[in-house]
């Protein structure tokens, strides 16, 4: 009988690596997405806000699982062939776009006023003001949030292995699986986690009593 | 929150608008795959001796020694899309997958999904258990939490069978109703006969055997429906493979079994 | 080859994810007010009791909240077991969920916690209140209402996440659209409609918060 050792510890070790890569694609992806929406949220045009607060909800209120289904199981029935890392990198980008989008909106909003009002007064023009005065500002107090919602991106990518896509939780999965260890196999994978993430929360907090702004608090599952 | 309401509607309509937009006809796929050089097959790896990772953690079995016969006849590179259970037929279906050759039991329901080769191997669906599980027939099963996985032949089969008071639990994929019987969070599972021989062979201490046959049916492979042409050529390698023992010999490799006559559609 | 959606199918069957979604909701609201005890607890214990009990609190904090919950629940279901501790699977999935929120919500409640001036505390001491009524009245009724936001949020977040019980054969929603997916085979249709069900739920968890919030810190302000 196969036993858990050095060669199912690498096996498992080496799917973490598409943990991260999957968690950095989709950061990266869903970071530009995230920057476009919050921009969005805070257009002086009404039905533009309201799209992009649509999407935030749509993807806020709907569980990780079930955006993830319906990209894997929706898209292709609409004559886009998709491999398995197309059709879930689309959907976690879209998830961490709406988080994202919305976490940057309150960093945004955090940005008093007057600000604004000072701007308007030297006569920036509306994307002037944005980029010169307003983003400067509020891309410091968004690092923190940002940090920590990553910890929480990279633990949602587990959610990946139930649609069979291999990464950390899965590679688990198949290991508990041919050894029949379980008990050995799922704290080790949870550490592993632990391991990935950890250090991002520490930094988060750091940079939270850094910047001594908002709450790092950060929900996340 | 009306506003709300009314841009996801907006926004669900523009989604459906894009499907339509896109949803057209597929080109020939046999001709798409060869020109591609490559065809996408399903494999399942927690479902032991059709599909395992082996000691290097390859994917390995019967089915996918057939996935690897098939692009080699073809000539075409093979690419294995790693699916569970359940997804199977949905991956055929959203087109992550050309073929679906993971054990898929041919029955006139899953028929109205996708299309199905002539028949390629033959299972049987047993309840298993361990050796304490004091089971040998349907009327056995009363008041006992039997496991199984979802969209699988013993998913539809063996509630017909099951006596009022069972307690059948379902899991997403195999793996997990492997690990829910060795763990004893069920008493016994529904599965294909191979499997718990397998599982016996794996985990001996448990002394798990088939306590008894709910049913037998034969596999084939499915296509999307509409790809005629690679069904057609599906068709002749099932064929040309099963004359010239092929077939029978993939089968008896990772099975230990002989395998029996397989009837055509 | 163009898809053809058939949502009656699926229609045929909505009863039976009505019933998903009602255990969903039951098995949210039932973490919730565990979770929420367990959080009280913790938040007491991070922050007056003795040093290795406020480590202690702190590791299960930091271990719940850098693991993902699916991987929680596999540990609680499949690994447990092996060391003599079995939970069936509904049992486990709120067991997972008790422990999951548990730990966020004792950072939520303790951050509230510390935000309450210390003048507050002494003038509940100058009013001769007993520990616990200091703590209950003084320090925890404003704490929850200070991070009530959060904690909100975070019950949806937990209710989303629950749909991955499932996995271990737990009741509820999801399981419900996953068995009727591997029936019909309309696996678009079927999650499209479990989809809105999980956003309806989520729109109303947050509207009965906000009349709960108005309720019991608004209204209530007077006594």
């Amino acid at each position: 009988m196969r036993s858990f050792g050095t060669n199912e510890f690498l096996f498992v070790l080496a799917a973490a690596r598409w943990t991260v890569v999957l968690a950095l694609i989709a950061f990266s992806l869903g970071g530009a997405f995230g920057a476009i929406v919050a921009i969005l949220r805070i257009s002086p045009f009404a039905p533009v806000r309201l799209l992009a607060a649509g999407y935030v909800q749509l993807f806020q209120g709907t569980p990780l699982l079930m955006q993830l289904f319906l990209v894997y199981y929706g898209l292709g029935l609409f004559g886009l062939r998709l491999d398995a890392w197309t059709a879930v990198v689309i959907a976690y980008s879209a998830y961490a776009g709406a988080f994202l989008g919305d976490i940057w909106r309150g960093c945004l909003q955090a940005v008093s006023r007057e600000q604004w009002e000072a701007a308007h007064s030297m006569s920036l023009t509306y994307l002037q003001t944005l980029w010169l005065v307003i983003l400067p500002q509020a891309a410091r107090i968004a690092i923190p949030p940002t940090v920590g919602f990553l910890v929480q991106l990279v633990k949602a990518t587990a959610v990946a292995s139930i649609i069979g896509f291999v990464e950390l939780t899965r590679a688990g999965q198949l290991m508990s699986n041919a050894t029949f260890q379980p008990t050995i196999v799922y704290p080790i994978v949870a550490a592993l986690y632990f391991c990935l993430c950890w250090p991002l929360s520490l930094w988060a907090q750091k940079l939270e009593t850094r910047f001594r702004v908002g709450n790092a608090i950060g929900a996340g599952i | 929150m009306s506003r709300a309401t009314r841009y996801l509607a907006a926004a669900a309509a523009a989604i459906f608008g894009l499907a339509l937009a896109t949803g057209q006809a597929d080109a020939q796929t046999l001709d798409r795959i060869l020109k591609e050089k490559k065809i996408r097959i399903t494999a399942q790896v927690d479902s032991a001796p059709f599909g395992i990772l082996d000691k290097d953690n390859k994917p390995t079995g019967s089915e996918i020694e057939t996935a690897r016969q098939i692009a080699k006849d073809l000539g075409v590179e093979l690419e294995l899309v790693q699916v569970t259970g359940p997804q199977r037929i949905p991956a055929l279906l959203s087109d992550r997958a050309d073929l679906a050759i993971s054990s898929l039991s041919i029955t006139t329901d899953r028929a109205k999904t996708v299309w199905f080769s002539n028949p390629h191997g033959a299972l049987s669906i047993v309840i298993g258990a361990g050796k304490n599980v004091n089971i040998s027939g349907p009327a056995d099963l009363a008041g006992k939490k039997i496991g199984m996985t979802r969209a699988t032949l013993e998913e539809q089969e063996v509630p017909k069978i099951a006596p009022p008071g069972t307690n059948i639990v379902y899991f997403d994929e195999h793996a997990a109703t492997q690990q829910a019987l060795l763990t004893g969070q069920v008493d016994a599972i529904g599965a294909a006969a191979f499997l718990i021989t397998d599982l016996a062979k794996r985990a001996p201490a448990m002394g798990i055997t088939s306590k008894f046959t709910v049913r037998t049916a034969f596999y084939g492979i499915a296509v999307k429906p509409g790809n005629m042409d690679l069904l057609q050529w599906v068709n002749t390698w099932v064929f040309v493979n099963k004359h010239n023992g092929v077939l029978a010999k993939i089968y008896e490799t990772h099975t230990g079994v002989k395998l029996v006559d397989l009837p055509s559609m | 080859m163009t898809y053809v959606f058939q949502f009656g199918i699926v229609f045929d069957q909505f009863d039976r994810m009505l019933v998903g979604a009602w255990l969903t909701v039951q098995l949210a609201f039932l973490a919730l007010a565990l979770g929420l005890a367990v959080a009280i607890v913790c938040a007491y214990l991070r922050t007056t009791g003795p040093k290795p009990v406020r480590w202690l609190v702190m590791a299960y904090v930091e271990a719940i909240r850098n693991t993902p919950l699916l991987v929680q629940l596999y540990v609680i279901f499949f690994a447990l077991p092996g060391l003599g501790l079995r939970l069936d699977a509904n049992g486990a999935a709120l067991a997972a969920l008790v422990i999951n929120f548990g730990a966020y919500a004792t950072e939520i409640v303790r951050a509230g916690v510390q935000s309450i001036p210390v003048g507050q505390i002494e003038a509940g001491r100058a009013l001769r209140l007993t520990r616990l009524q200091i703590y209950l009245l003084v320090v925890l009724f404003p704490a929850v209402k200070a991070v009530y936001p959060a904690l909100a949020s975070q019950f949806v977040l937990l209710m989303l996440g629950s749909s991955v019980v499932s996995a271990i054969s737990a009741n509820e929603l999801t399981a419900i659209s996953n068995t009727l997916q591997s029936t019909t085979f309309r696996a678009f249709e079927v999650y499209i409609i479990a989809t809105l069900m999980y956003l309806a739920i989520a729109v109303a968890f947050r509207g009965f918060f906000a009349g709960l919030y108005w309720l019991v810190f608004v209204r209530g302000r007077g006594r």
